[in-house]
């Protein structure tokens, strides 16, 4: 072993280069008639990694899954997993599993057998086969439900069972198509902790197909977000939060303020911007290759900028406008502020104090500001 | 709030009417099976009792005043025991039973892949292929079964053809064996095996499938474990509907059977038409009804303790 350490403990393969991808997806394409639902992908994903496909509806992260489990038949482009080509092998007989949205129960048969279906398919000794499924009804905290049938059980159960029928195989690539999105709230998040504990002790790579970038942050390694068939960024949670490529994936991810502007000072080691907008001269403080009087746009999040009554001192990254409406969230408060231009901002201020006697009110003018490092400067 | 929202006179009215509705709802078949079926097989119940006579009606009332003023009820039960005795009824019985059962099965493995095809096909060619189901319900029963003479007779379209290819030197005798029945049954019922085999079928979820040949499970594996079993309603359903009408088939028969096609709708029709025995005839009718009743029943039973085990 070149590399022993596991991503579980740390190790970031993709940016150490030193082991080959596990599953390498290459100009990969699907066209239904003339609508392009997958537009030349090309992936590389690690042994052992979470990685989360994320994007709204039809962007084509369920048509990329199913191609990686065989239900789809890619038009171009190919797929490999473990160094196998994929492309010509039915789903029958590929080394993946997958978890379906509707969780794809089969209703005839008890939960004991839908979890069994898989190793009985290859054969395996009826003895091994019911201590498997013991074993991981037990995983999955099913244990004592085994002769129920999938329609006498809750969505949180079934859900269970789902996992545990897909895992049962030991597969090398467990894929999951928004495996949560069927479960409400509170539900919802102690299973995302659950699924990460069970796919750090089995050790399977996980591909997950969701449209909750909440989810997406908290589960992945790693989360490619896709728009239009096309994946547009690639990266760790905090790096697609924090420095995101595009408006695109700013606007998606979290929620942002875009101040759109133009280049009035364009030096080495920072960047003057003039939003009319905003009616605000920007400084950003590191170099951006763009050129003079370029169009380029600013993205700030919400929780990065101050308000405030007075003006802040300095000439830059200040706007000014008026209380539009106030949401108490209870641990924070969200200030949506009119400029002149009739923009509205957004603004978040955590409610450290129990009781605010001075707090900002509604109609109140104010004053927003932000570092000079804390926006993005995006160019597309 | 802790005072009730008082109950307007109008909302009252309507619910009653409501509660009336439903039970006018049920009513409308329920008095259409009271006189047209229940009545029906109460006169044929009552003739099955009664002696065949020379007369018109030609068999003997079941109540009769006495001289005495004595009130008589005479059940003949002898038209049930000369089913017994004759062994032509039980073989009748016994010939319609099998002739229906094997149809059922026939039509079953002929239905169900046309079934299964309309089902997973694409939208517009599923109403095409529904309509070419239902169309030969547009020409008369009898028509289709007089032109499948013309198809099967010696010197008809099947055995021309094959004689003028010159792959037969004498023609097939079809028609009138056992033969031309089993074709004429499985043509004329077909439609009733696909189509609740396709309404059942339609619903079934591809998503079932795909998690099937996902966990390693070959195209046929799946179809037997998992097609086939989710599809056991509309086999049950359309059997049935094959099955119970076979049994009292009389036309096919007679038009496409042969002297030794022994079934007990051509046993009953010369009972009645050429014995003129009207309680004879009866009583086969009676028998034949039972007979259809009581698997049906169990069957209904097991159905709905297998949906209690799965509750």
């Amino acid at each position: 072993m070149d590399n022993p350490q596991r991503i579980s403990d740390g190790a970031k393969p993709w940016v150490e280069q030193t082991e080959t991808p596990f599953i390498r997806i290459s100009n990969l394409t699907k066209k239904f008639g003339e609508f392009t639902a997958v537009d030349n992908i090309s992936l590389d994903i690690y042994r052992e990694e979470l990685f989360c496909l994320l994007g709204g509806s039809g962007c084509g992260k369920s048509t990329l899954l199913r191609m990686l489990a065989g239900f789809e038949t890619p038009s171009d482009g190919r797929i490999e997993i473990d160094g196998q080509d994929m492309v010509d092998v039915a789903a029958y007989n590929r080394p993946t599993n997958m978890m379906f949205q509707s969780y794809a129960l089969f209703p005839h048969m008890s939960v004991e057998k839908n979890v069994a279906y898989g190793l009985l398919r290859d054969g395996v000794a009826k003895s091994e086969v019911s201590d498997r499924v013991a074993e991981m009804l037990k995983l999955v905290q099913l244990d004592g439900f085994a002769t129920r049938k999938p329609d006498q059980l809750s969505g949180g159960q079934r859900q269970r069972v789902a996992l545990a029928r897909s895992l049962i195989k030991r597969p090398k690539l467990l894929l999951l198509d928004e495996p949560l999105g069927a479960l409400d709230k509170k539900l919802r998040e102690e299973t995302q902790f659950e699924l990460i504990n069970i796919q750090e002790t089995l050790g399977v790579t996980f591909i997950v197909v969701t449209h909750d970038q909440e989810e997406a942050m908290t589960l992945s390694t790693r989360i490619g977000v896709m728009d239009q068939g096309e994946i547009v960024q690639v990266g760790e949670p905090h790096e697609i939060y924090e420095f995101p490529h595009s408006r695109f994936v700013a606007d998606f991810i979290g929620s942002v303020n875009i101040f759109e502007g133009r280049v009035t000072d364009d030096a080495e080691n920072y960047v003057r911007i003039h939003s009319r907008q905003g009616d605000c001269d920007i400084h950003v403080s590191h170099g951006v290759s763009c050129t003079q009087n370029q169009k380029l746009w600013l993205a700030v999040r919400p929780e990065k900028m101050l308000i405030s009554r007075h003006k802040p001192k300095g000439k830059y990254n200040i706007v000014k406008g008026i209380v539009d409406e106030i949401a108490y969230l209870g641990n924070l408060s969200v200030y949506r502020v009119k400029l002149a231009s009739g923009k509205t901002i957004r603004v978040t201020k955590s409610n450290r104090d129990r009781r605010d006697e001075d707090s900002i009110g509604w109609d109140e003018t104010v004053y927003l500001s932000w570092d000079n490092t804390a926006g993005v400067v995006l160019t597309q | 709030m802790t005072a009730q929202t008082p109950i307007l006179p109008v909302q009252a009215i309507l619910r009653r009417l409501a509660r009336h509705g439903r039970s006018l709802v049920i009513a409308v078949p329920l008095w259409w099976l009271i006189v047209f079926f229940l009545i029906p097989f109460a006169v044929v119940a009552k003739i099955s009792f009664a002696e065949a006579i020379i007369a018109r009606p030609p068999y003997s009332s079941l109540v009769d005043w006495t001289s005495e003023g004595v009130l008589l009820l005479k059940l003949h039960l002898s038209n049930y025991g000369y089913l017994l005795e004759d062994s032509l009824y039980v073989l009748a019985y016994w010939s319609s039973i099998q002739m229906a059962f094997f149809s059922t099965l026939i039509a079953l493995v002929v239905a169900y892949p046309m079934a299964y095809y309309i089902a997973r096909t694409s939208e517009r060619r599923r109403n095409v292929l529904l309509m070419l189901i239902i169309l030969p319900f547009w020409t008369s029963f009898l028509l289709r079964v007089y032109a499948w003479i013309g198809i099967l007779k010696t010197n008809g379209i099947i055995n021309n053809a094959l004689m003028s290819l010159g792959l037969t030197s004498e023609p097939f005798i079809m028609l009138q064996t056992n033969f031309a029945v089993y074709v004429g049954i499985v043509y004329t019922y077909l439609p009733f095996m696909v189509l609740p085999l396709f309404t059942n079928l339609v619903k079934l979820d591809n998503s079932l499938l795909e998690a099937s040949a996902d966990l390693g499970a070959s195209p046929i594996t799946t179809f037997f474990k998992v097609t086939l079993p989710l599809s056991v309603p509309g086999i049950i359903a359309g059997s049935m509907l094959v099955f119970i009408p076979v049994v009292g088939e009389f036309v096919i028969p007679a038009l496409l059977g042969g002297p030794d096609t022994l079934m007990i709708g051509k046993v009953l029709w010369g009972e009645f038409f050429n014995n003129r025995d009207w309680p004879v005839a009866s009583a086969v009718a009676i028998v034949m009804l039972v007979l259809l009743i009581i698997p049906i029943m169990l069957l209904r039973n097991a159905q709905e303790a297998s949906a209690e085990a799965a509750r």
